[in-house]
C-alpha cells in the first residue's frame, strides 16, 4: 500500500518533501490515468503520493509591470477566466482541455508531466516561461526550457515543488497557437505549433517558433530565431526557404499509434511556412 | 387514424437522462464475487505448462477443465473454444478466469501464474483462406470476351471498433438447479443457445436476462456468448453470484471488431458501360471464422453497390490470421463494399472521361431489374427523385463544380446505396425461425413478449407504440420488459435490421388478432415467422432473393480541407433515406445522425490497426471517433415506400444510415484535392500522400 498524504500548505508540503520521497499530484488529470486500475480498485500509484491541491497560497494569477505570476495550483478554468491571461494561452487551455479537465489540470501539472505533446508547454516555451521552485530552505528560479530535460524528464530535486509560473509580459504584433490534433477536440495532439512576432517600421523586431511533438522535448531556438531578427519582412519572406531549412535538422518525430513520422515533419515544416505567410499577408 | 410516423418521447428517456437506468455494472447482489480473465502473452503456439499458485479460501479459478458441455462457443461457425487447451490462436486468448471477492488479490494470483508456451511464428497475411464462395450472373466472366477495354482498381478497408459506451459485461447467479446470467447483449437467445451447449444442461436449467444495454453496434451479437459461457461455467461450478465485467482496454484489446477488407474489381467495358463486373474480396477474420462467412456473404450481395450490372463474376475469401477474431458490426460486410464499388463506378466514368453523375443514375437499379444473385428487385425504387432531392437541398451540382478548383480545397461527395432488409438468404425461414407472443391482460392491457433487445435503438419506444396504435389504446397500457429467456419466445436476434421489419410485423399480426378478442379476459397469441412465398434463394449457389426487402439511401457530405495539415472538417450533411414507413420518426432520425456519424468516422477518421498482430489503439484517447464537435449540421429526408410484410410498410433503418457515410466523404475528399481514393480511413497522414503522389 502507498502512502499519500494531502498537504493544506505550502509549509506543510515542503516539509514533508524534505523528509521523505513522494510522487506530486497536482489535478491528478495525468497521474490518475497513468496509474489507473480496474473499476472500484484503489488508484494504482507505485509510490507514496503528496497532493497538493488543496493549497489555497498556490491558487492564484496576478501580474506586475514585466510579469504574469500564475501559481502552481491554479486551475486551467481560472486562468482562462482571468482578464490578466494572455489571450494566447487562453487559446490553448481551450483546445487543449474538455471543461472537466480545465477545472482540475493546472499548468504546472502539465509542466510536471513533462509530454512532448504537451500543448500548453508549446506556448509556455514560445513566451519565455520561467518557473520558481521552492524546497523548505532554498527558493530558486529556472526557465521552463531548462527545466524539461527529456521526455517525461525534469530538473526537480526530490524535496522541491513547482511553485509559480513567471511568463513575461510581451508585445507580439501577432501570436498563434495551432494544434495538430486527429479531431476537433479531446484529443491527444500530433503536433502542435506556436509563433508570433513583433514588426515595427516593417523590421522584425522579434520572432518565435515553438514545436510540439515532434521531438523528445518542446522544439524552440533562439539561436535561428536570432538570425531573421533585425532583417525587413521582405527580407524573411525572400528566407523562407532558408528559415525552414534551419529548423528542418531539429525536427526528429517518430512513428506511434497517432500518427507517423513523415506526416509530423511535412506538417510542421507546413505551418512554419504557413507562419510566415502570415507575416507577409499582415 | 393519426400518423404512426408523429414522433414520441422514447420511453426510456427519463431513466437514462435521470442516471436511474440500471445497466450491469449498477447491478449488486450480496456476496458476489469478481471474475478476471486470464489471457495469453503469444500470439501462437501451445501452451506447454501452466502452473496455478496455491489459492487462498474463498478464490477460484476456472478453465477447460470445468466445461462440462462441449468446450466450444456455439456461434454460426463453431471454431472458438471457450477456454482453450493448449492451442493459442492469437494475442490475449482466454485461458482461465480467476475468481473472488477482492479484485486486488485476483490481479495478485494472476501474475502469480506461470505458464510455459511452445511458442510459433503468428500467420498475419492473408494467405490460410478457410472459406472460399463464388458466384456468377448473366453471362458472367464471358463478358469480358467482348469488353472493349477493362479497367481494373484494388480498394481497402480498415478495422472498425464499436466504441460502446458500455464495455462488455455479465453477472451471472445460481437459482436452485438453474443458471442466469443477467447482461449486456444484444441476442438472448444466442447466449441461452450457447449456455446450453457449454454446460451440457437443459434447456430449462439455463436463462438469460437482458439489463439496460449502453450501446452495441453489433459488438454484443456474438462475442457476449464467449464471455457468458465462461461465466456460466464459473457459475455453475462455484454456486455463488460472480461478476464479469470488462474494462475499456481489454474491451478493445480481445472483442471483435469490422473485418478489414481488400476488394479487386475489374470492369469489362462495352460501348463505355459497364458490361461485366468481375469482384475478388478478401476479408480478416482474425483467429477464428466465427460469423465471418455470413458478413463475406453481406459483402459479396452488396458487390453491385446500388447499381443494376448484367454480368458478374464474384469471388470471396476468408482469411485466418493469428490476430483478435472479428465479428459484426452494424453494415455487416456491406460498409467495406458499398465504399469500393461506389468508388470504383465513380473511377470508371473517370477514366471513361463521362460525367460520373450521369454515369452513375444511368445505371442505378430499377424496379424489376434482376439483383447480384438473380433475385428480383420486386417493390418501387424511389432512387432516382431521392437522388435528386438530395441533389437540390446540398446544391451539389454547383459545389461539385467550383470545387473542382484544385486551390478551394473544399469538397462535396454524393454516395448511393441499399441495405438488404433482415437475415440474408433464407435465414430467418430456416434458421431463425422467429416467434412472438403477445398476451392481452385482465386489466386490459397488452404485453409484449419478444427477445428484441432496446440498445439505445429505440425498440422498446417502437414496438409499444407500434401496439397501442393498432390497439387504439395509450402507450402506458403496453408494457413491454427487458427480454427474460423465463418468459419471451425466441424471436431471433436483434441484428440485420430485422427488428421492426420481421419481429414487428410479427407483433403487428398478433396484435390485430388480440384486436378482434379483445373482449376475452386473459389470452396469449404466438405468431411464427413465415415467409413470403415469392423469396426463394440457394445458399449454395448465391442464386435468387437474398433478402426480402431493400431500404435505399442517398448521402451527400461537404467537407474542407486544410491545405497545411491535411485534417477534414465536415462542414455538413444531407442524406434521403427509403426506409418503408418510420414507426417513430425521430427515432429514425436518431439513426439517421447516429449511423451517418459512424460511417463518416469509418471513412476519414477511425484508425485501428494491429502491429504483429497487437492491436495499436487499446483505449479511446488513442482510437478517435467523432465528436460533437467534429460533426455538423445533419439533414435527413425521409420517404415513404411502404413494404407489404412490414408493419405500416416499415423496412430496416438500423444499418442502412451508416452504409453510405464512408464513399461520400472519401469522394468529398477526392473532390477537394483532386485525387483518387482507394482507401479508408482517409486520414490526413494519407491525404498528404495522395496531394504530393496520389493519381489526378
Amino acid at each position: 500500500m502507498v502512502k499519500s498524504l494531502i498537504a493544506k500548505s505550502l509549509n506543510q508540503a515542503l516539509e514533508a518533501l524534505d523528509n521523505h520521497s513522494y510522487q506530486i499530484v497536482a489535478g491528478g488529470t495525468d497521474m490518475l490515468i497513468q496509474n489507473r486500475s480496474h473499476t472500484g480498485m484503489p488508484i494504482g500509484y507505485k509510490q507514496d503520493i503528496i497532493y497538493i491541491n488543496l493549497i489555497d497560497e498556490l491558487n492564484y494569477i496576478k501580474e506586475d509591470k514585466e510579469n504574469i505570476y500564475i501559481g502552481a495550483n491554479t486551475r486551467l478554468e481560472t486562468i482562462l477566466e482571468s482578464d490578466i491571461t494572455p489571450k494566447i494561452l487562453k487559446d490553448v487551455i481551450l483546445e487543449m482541455a474538455s471543461p472537466a479537465i480545465r477545472h482540475t489540470a493546472t499548468l504546472a501539472g502539465n509542466i510536471g508531466n513533462a509530454s512532448p505533446a504537451g500543448d500548453s508547454l508549446v506556448v509556455l516555451y514560445l513566451l519565455d516561461c520561467k518557473l520558481e521552485i521552492k524546497s523548505i530552505n532554498n527558493t530558486r528560479t529556472v526557465f521552463l526550457k531548462d527545466f524539461i530535460t527529456g521526455v517525461r524528464k525534469i530538473a526537480l530535486n526530490n524535496n522541491e515543488l513547482i511553485t509559480k509560473l513567471i511568463i513575461p509580459k510581451t508585445n507580439f504584433t501577432n501570436i498563434y497557437f495551432r494544434k495538430v490534433g486527429p479531431r476537433l477536440s479531446d484529443a491527444i495532439s500530433k503536433l502542435s505549433f506556436a509563433g508570433g512576432y513583433l514588426i515595427e517600421n516593417n523590421q522584425i523586431k522579434d520572432l518565435r517558433i515553438a514545436l510540439g511533438a515532434v521531438y523528445i522535448t518542446i522544439i524552440r531556438s533562439r539561436e535561428i530565431e536570432k538570425e531573421f531578427i533585425g532583417i525587413t519582412v521582405d527580407e524573411l519572406v525572400e528566407n523562407k526557404e532558408k528559415l525552414i531549412k534551419a529548423y528542418e535538422p531539429l525536427i526528429k518525430p517518430i512513428d506511434d499509434q497517432r500518427s507517423n513520422r513523415n506526416y509530423r515533419k511535412k506538417v510542421a515544416l507546413n505551418l512554419i511556412k504557413e507562419f510566415i505567410s502570415k507575416i507577409e499577408e499582415a | 387514424m393519426k400518423d404512426i410516423s408523429k414522433s414520441i418521447n422514447k420511453v426510456d428517456n427519463e431513466e437514462k437522462i435521470s442516471g436511474s437506468a440500471k445497466y450491469t455494472a449498477d447491478i449488486k447482489i450480496e456476496g458476489m464475487l469478481f471474475a478476471m480473465t486470464l489471457r495469453s502473452s503469444i500470439r501462437k503456439g501451445e501452451i506447454k505448462n501452466i502452473s496455478y499458485p496455491d489459492l487462498p479460501k474463498g478464490y477460484y479459478i476456472i478453465d477447460y477443465k470445468d466445461v462440462q458441455g462441449k468446450n466450444v462457443v456455439k456461434v454460426i461457425f463453431d471454431d472458438m473454444p471457450i477456454f482453450t487447451e493448449k492451442k493459442i490462436s492469437y494475442l490475449y486468448e482466454p485461458i482461465a478466469l480467476v475468481i473472488g471477492p477482492d479484485k486486488q488479490k485476483i490481479v495478485e494470483i494472476i501474475d502469480m501464474i506461470e505458464i510455459e508456451y511452445k511458442e510459433e511464428e503468428p500467420l498475419l497475411a492473408w494467405t490460410d483462406s478457410v472459406l472460399d464462395y463464388h458466384f456468377d450472373k448473366g453471362i458472367g466472366l464471358k463478358a469480358f470476351d467482348e469488353a472493349d477495354k477493362v479497367i481494373t482498381y484494388d480498394y481497402q478497408t480498415g478495422y472498425q471498433e464499436q466504441a460502446y459506451i458500455e464495455t462488455q459485461g455479465f453477472i451471472g447467479y445460481p437459482e436452485g438447479e438453474k443458471t442466469t446470467l443477467i447482461g449486456s447483449i444484444q441476442c438472448p437467445y444466442y447466449v441461452k443457445n450457447a449456455l446450453i451447449q457449454a454446460l451440457g444442461e437443459r434447456e430449462e436449467n439455463v436463462r438469460v436476462i437482458q439489463s439496460t444495454v449502453g450501446g452495441a453496434f453489433g459488438g454484443k451479437e456474438e462475442f457476449p456468448s464467449l464471455m457468458g459461457c465462461q461465466l456460466a461455467v464459473a457459475v455453475k461450478k462455484i454456486k455463488k453470484p460472480i461478476q464479469l465485467i470488462y474494462e475499456r482496454e481489454e474491451d478493445m484489446l480481445v472483442t471483435t471488431k469490422r473485418h478489414p477488407a481488400k476488394i479487386n474489381f475489374e470492369a469489362a467495358i462495352k460501348d463505355n458501360k459497364i458490361y461485366g463486373l468481375k469482384a475478388k474480396v478478401g476479408i480478416d477474420a482474425g483467429a477464428t471464422i466465427g460469423l465471418s462467412g455470413v458478413v463475406l456473404s453481406r459483402a459479396l450481395l452488396a458487390c453491385t453497390g446500388a447499381y443494376t450490372i448484367d454480368n458478374l463474376d464474384i469471388s470471396g475469401n476468408v482469411y485466418r490470421t493469428n490476430t483478435v477474431p472479428n465479428g459484426a458490426f452494424r453494415g455487416f460486410g456491406a460498409p467495406q463494399m458499398m465504399f469500393a464499388i461506389e468508388m470504383f463506378v465513380e473511377h470508371i466514368a473517370q477514366d471513361l472521361n463521362i460525367n460520373p453523375l450521369e454515369f452513375r443514375n444511368s445505371i442505378v437499379a430499377k424496379q424489376n431489374d434482376l439483383t447480384s444473385t438473380s433475385g428480383i428487385y420486386r417493390d418501387p425504387i424511389l432512387m432516382p427523385e431521392m437522388i435528386e432531392k438530395a441533389i437540390e437541398v446540398s446544391n451539389y451540382l454547383e459545389k461539385k463544380k467550383t470545387y473542382s478548383n484544385p486551390n478551394i480545397y473544399k469538397g462535396i461527395g454524393m454516395s448511393y446505396f441499399f441495405h438488404g432488409c433482415g437475415f440474408t438468404g433464407s435465414g430467418e425461414k430456416d434458421t431463425i425461425k422467429a416467434r412472438v407472443k403477445l398476451r392481452k391482460t385482465k386489466d386490459n392491457k397488452a404485453e409484449i413478449l419478444i427477445a428484441a433487445v432496446d440498445m439505445g435503438q429505440g425498440v422498446k419506444t417502437t414496438f409499444r407504440k407500434l401496439v397501442a396504435n393498432i390497439l387504439e389504446i395509450g402507450i402506458e397500457d403496453v408494457i413491454f420488459n427487458n427480454p427474460d429467456t423465463d418468459f419471451v419466445p425466441d424471436s431471433g436476434p436483434t441484428v440485420a435490421s430485422r427488428t421492426m421489419m420481421i419481429v414487428g410485423g410479427l407483433v403487428a399480426r398478433a396484435t390485430r388478432e388480440i384486436k378482434k378478442r379483445w373482449h376475452e379476459k386473459e389470452f396469449i397469441v404466438e405468431k411464427e415467422y413465415e415467409q413470403p412465398e415469392y423469396i426463394k434463394y440457394d445458399e449454395k449457389t448465391f442464386k435468387g432473393d437474398a433478402y426480402p426487402a431493400y431500404s435505399w439511401g442517398v448521402n451527400v457530405v461537404e467537407v474542407e480541407v486544410d491545405k497545411t495539415t491535411y485534417q477534414v472538417k465536415i462542414v455538413k450533411t444531407w442524406s434521403v433515406y427509403d426506409g418503408g414507413k418510420a414507426i417513430d420518426e425521430r427515432i429514425v432520425f436518431g439513426q439517421a445522425d447516429g449511423g451517418l456519424a459512424q460511417g463518416i468516422g469509418y471513412g476519414y477518421l477511425e484508425v485501428m490497426n494491429h502491429k504483429d498482430g497487437r492491436i495499436q489503439q487499446k483505449n479511446m484517447t488513442d482510437y478517435i471517433i467523432p465528436t460533437a464537435l467534429d460533426m455538423c449540421d445533419m439533414e435527413t429526408y425521409l420517404y415513404d415506400n411502404p413494404y407489404a410484410y412490414g408493419p405500416y410498410g416499415a423496412k430496416g433503418v438500423g444499418e442502412l444510415t451508416l452504409v453510405g457515410g464512408a464513399p461520400a466523404v472519401a469522394k468529398a475528399i477526392e473532390n477537394a484535392i483532386n485525387k483518387r481514393v482507394y482507401k479508408i480511413p482517409v486520414t490526413p497522414e494519407y491525404i498528404m500522400e495522395l496531394i504530393d503522389n496520389g493519381k489526378n
